[in-house]
């Protein structure tokens, strides 16, 4: 239950808006709880809706590594409406429970089979918002030797989006 | 004022009720977000409709989402607060690693 009530389906008349809701709700992230609450400030809805879609399921990151990012924010941010989503897509494409627990707590261990590059984009998850001080210029080197800056600045931009949602939702919600 | 409104806006007197429970969301989202509980949704809605409180909670959100990554990629503001062109160089050296105020640079 949300402190703001969403508003009910039928209460949204905009096409775009609704389009996105149908999108959201076939990925699975977000469902449509959230897009029907945001609903509520119509001209900050549709942008946010449109930015935290193409963030996540457009670009030249694999979409499971930022399933896994997203969920390891969502645990972070204390989220538990964005922590419980999945996404269909991810899934779809052999993404288990198991390998995003790896991903979110033990994504350094070898054994867990994570590439350099995947390590160093959840390390960049991990610290972005628990201390970003340690991103610093050394740590974005060791980010240039396995993403480009175009793939770089998609990361940074898709954690801004999805981890600023999970704190409004987390408000929305209380504590996971 | 606007050095008030983050330093001290609880006890100042140019902001109305409705600004400080605005300020103190967005303070507690970054601060304390489990003081953002049904008891202070209820004193939001003393001042704020439901549309406005949540634009409000969007654009906090996305602004801690945002100030973060931006302040991890080291650029600083294009200008000088009194509107001259800066390199990057002379503007870390005016704004510096971390916020702080800007009153000395504005003043007359």
């Amino acid at each position: 239950m949300t402190h703001i009530a969403p508003l009910p389906l039928e209460a949204i008349a905009d096409p775009e808006m609704l389009e996105l809701i149908t999108q959201a709700k076939a990925l699975g992230v977000p469902d449509d709880l959230f897009p029907r609450l945001i609903a509520r400030a119509p001209a900050q809805a549709k942008p946010i809706m449109r930015a935290m879609m193409m963030s996540f399921t457009q670009g030249h990151v694999d979409h499971r590594l930022k399933e896994i990012m997203r969920v390891l924010l969502a645990r972070f941010a204390g989220d538990k409406y964005f922590a419980a989503l999945r996404s269909r897509k991810a899934q779809d494409m052999g993404l288990t429970e198991q390998r995003i627990n790896e991903g979110c707590y033990e994504y350094e261990n070898d054994t867990k089979g994570f590439s350099e590059a995947e390590k160093c984009a959840l390390q960049f998850a991990d610290l972005m918002y628990l201390d970003a001080s340690q991103i610093d210029k050394a740590f974005y080197n060791e980010m240039k030797k396995h993403w480009s800056e175009a793939q770089i600045m998609e990361l940074g931009s898709f954690m801004v989006c999805h981890y600023g949602m999970q704190m409004f939702m987390r408000s929305m919600t209380g504590r996971a | 004022m606007l050095d008030e409104g983050i330093d001290s806006y609880a006890g100042s007197e140019r902001y109305s009720e409705a600004e400080k429970i605005a300020l103190r969301y967005s303070e507690l989202m970054s601060t304390n977000p489990d003081a953002v509980d049904a008891a202070f949704f209820d004193e939001l809605r003393k001042h704020y409709d439901e549309e406005e409180i949540v634009e409000l909670g969007i654009f906090i959100g996305i602004n801690l989402g945002f100030h973060t990554f931006f302040g991890s990629l080291k650029f600083y503001p294009l200008f000088s607060p009194d509107g001259r062109l800066l390199t990057q160089e002379q503007s870390e050296k005016l704004y510096g690693s971390a916020p702080v105020s800007l009153k000395k640079e504005t003043a007359p």
